[in-house]
């Protein structure tokens, strides 16, 4: 690699493209720049490359035989040919040997779809196989946590162990045996539950090898509608896509972002996601009028809520989550402050201590286990309760003026908190026992079903686009306040 | 253009025989009666022979221990151009993928035939076959144990011995 030389460019040809890169830059990336893609297995921009699938092999004017791109420095002058007689006919006959064991159970398998050895040998593959020889037969193992391997799909990347290697910096998967035989494996009884990153390995799998014991034939992966979002399961705020089908979170794989989680995430993040499909949804604005609910639509609800509002007395208490945007957070600091200012609380849960990817330093999993803490620090809010999120709320919970909350589904509190309020109400996703005294009952949507950003830990403002539909009427909670910011205090 | 106006000359009422007509029409059924080259089909009694092409409900095929023979690809609702089939797949108790739901709406179906085309497995198939009748509209949404109860023959317009068309 260029040390202080990183100004220093190289000029090469490829395919007969003039390209210039950064000296140190391989000819895989510089052929990427070009705007082709070089198949590869083994290469992977977050790895190490062993250049041993040998599937990237390009040829170079004056070098006696082909050359791995992957690890081959781009020089000066470099005439490079991806699509050459040599080059392609090698690549076909590289994806031949790969389908000479390859089970070629599409049908089943769940990476079909989204499979690179499907795309390669759909590509540039020989239309049928020459080789009639029975295959070998491994079958599929359970790597524990997450993670299944049905060996009789693997590539031999070495992807997955390297990951464990250089990333994890665990290594509990290596290959063992030799030649055809060889075949990655866990240690006798030891397996992946003891990796907190080890979800990652079935993302960068090329292949069906690995694949989520979770997703296991849930859903075919071009049936899936990918949403880019921010993590929601800790401060860290790892960028990520929400695949949904049928209005149902489906799976979380992660987004690439140099800057913040790199091409990876952890598994405490990838499996949080069942509460995104959580059916216990408010969905219609409800209000109480004289000991009668009444649900009439948002109009009337929030015209009689902003009449309330004016004859409201004795102070404002809120509480709010942290799990909400910053857009949410920021309209509920500009209502509390419209209605003369008051104390805004929020609770979180906190983990023991982070979870640092080792091989990523920039990466872990923090200790607070809400996505904006940062921006409801920012916006002057307070942490309150204890470390598993609950408590705190003594003096919210008989307070006789105004009680907002939003978000916070009050799980911890009974049917009486807010009974005393002269106006509770009460913005939230789901149903609660803690609001059954709730003057006003109005649905919001979650982060999944609306537009917003986040703040993390570091104070980097990401945004997230809506994935599901939110249910009923539920509306992003900043829409709500805003309509009420301008009613008389 | 020039428009013009044609009149009709017909016979005034009264002064027309219908002998001729009469006669004329008798002399058919007559020689209907002499020579009977039946056109009508006695059906029920007697059955259409259908197309060997014909495509109509579908049927499931299972293997030899009754389980169905669909392993749950999602290749027939992808290719499904009215959007008719709902597959949810699943694992079963010997690791294998196979169909939690999979449901036909028969009503929805154009009975284009592309589900079994693409079947990797020849497990979904059209059927020759066209007796649907039913007392109501939901029994027309066919599920996974009725598919597979159907037993009437399937359509030949790919040859099970060379479903590729070699």
């Amino acid at each position: 690699m260029s040390d202080n030389t990183t100004t220093e460019t190289v000029t090469l040809t490829v395919d007969g493209q003039d390209v210039t890169v950064a000296k140190g830059t391989t000819i895989l990336q510089a052929i990427d720049q070009v705007g082709t893609e070089i198949p590869h297995y083994c290469y992977h921009p977050g790895l190490s490359s062993p250049a041993m699938c040998r599937l990237c092999l390009v040829e170079v004017e004056g070098a006696p035989k082909l050359l791995p791109s992957c690890v081959t420095q781009a020089t000066e002058g470099q005439v490079v040919h991806t699509e050459s007689e040599n080059a392609a006919g090698m690549r076909r006959g590289v994806l031949e040997f790969y389908l000479v064991n390859h089970p070629l159970d599409c049908p089943v398998c769940d990476q079909s779809g989204e499979c690179k050895l499907q795309d390669y040998v759909f590509a540039e593959g020989r239309e049928r196989g020459r080789s009639r020889e029975p295959k070998r037969i491994f079958g599929r193992d359970d790597f524990g946590g997450d993670v299944l391997f049905y060996g009789d799909r693997c590539v031999m990347c070495t992807r997955c162990v390297r990951f464990m290697e250089e990333i994890e910096q665990k290594p509990l998967l290596t290959i063992v045996d030799r030649g055809t035989r060889s075949i990655i494996d866990t240690f006798f009884d030891r397996g992946l539950e003891e990796a907190e990153w080890g979800g990652n390995v079935v993302d960068i799998c090329p292949v069906g090898a690995l694949v989520s014991k979770d997703f296991l034939h849930k859903a075919r992966a071009w049936d899936l509608k990918h949403t880019p979002s921010v993590c929601g399961s800790c401060s860290q705020g790892c960028n990520i896509d929400l695949h949904t089908r049928d209005n149902l979170v489906h799976r979380i794989k992660p987004r690439f972002n140099a800057d913040v989680n790199g091409h990876w995430m952890c598994d405490y993040g990838r499996g949080n996601y069942e509460w995104m499909n959580r059916s216990d949804r408010v969905e219609e604005p409800t209000f109480v009028d004289d000991g009668r609910a009444v649900q009439l639509g948002w109009d009337v609800a929030l015209e009689a809520l902003e009449q309330r509002l004016a004859g409201v007395t004795g102070g404002v208490k809120a509480v709010v989550s942290a799990s909400w945007s910053n857009e949410d957070l920021g309209a509920m600091a500009k209502f509390v402050e419209s209605l003369g200012g008051g104390e805004i609380v929020f609770r979180s849960a906190r983990a023991e201590d982070e979870s640092p990817l080792r091989g990523f330093p920039s990466l872990a999993r923090r200790r607070d286990l809400v996505p904006n803490i940062k921006g409801a620090e920012l916006l002057g809010m307070t942490r309150v309760g204890g470390d598993e999120g609950r408590g705190g709320l003594e003096g919210v919970a008989d307070h006789d003026g105004l009680i907002v909350v939003l978000g916070d589904d009050l799980a911890d509190q009974d049917e009486f908190f807010g009974s005393k309020a002269s106006l509770f109400v009460y913005l939230g996703a789901h149903t609660s026992v803690g609001a059954s005294a709730a003057h006003f009952t109005l649905p919001v949507s979650t982060f999944a079903e609306q537009k917003g950003t986040f703040t993390n830990h570091e104070g980097i403002v990401q945004e997230f686009l809506p994935a599901l539909e939110a249910p009923g009427s539920a509306r992003p909670a900043s829409h709500v306040i805003s309509s009420l910011v301008g009613a008389p205090a | 253009m020039a428009i013009t106006v044609k009149t009709m000359h017909r016979p005034e009422p009264g002064r027309t025989s219908y002998l001729r007509a009469a006669v004329k029409g008798m002399s058919l059924t007559l020689r209907h009666m002499l020579n009977p080259s039946t056109v009508t089909q006695q059906y029920p009694e007697e059955q259409t022979e259908l197309s060997p092409r014909w495509r109509g409900t579908h049927r499931m095929e299972v293997h030899a221990d009754g389980r169905p023979k669909c392993v749950a690809c999602g290749l027939c609702p992808t290719v499904c151009p009215a959007n008719c089939i709902r597959l949810v797949g699943g694992e079963d108790d010997q690791g294998n993928r196979y169909p939690i739901v999979f449901e036909i709406d028969e009503f929805r179906c154009i009975f284009c035939g592309m589900c079994q085309e693409v079947c990797p497995v020849e497990a979904i198939h059209v059927g020759r076959h066209f007796e649907n009748a039913e007392y109501t509209r939901e029994r027309f949404v066919y599920d996974l144990d009725r598919l597979m109860e159907q037993d009437h023959p399937v359509t030949l317009l790919w040859d099970p011995s060379d479903p590729a068309g070699e």
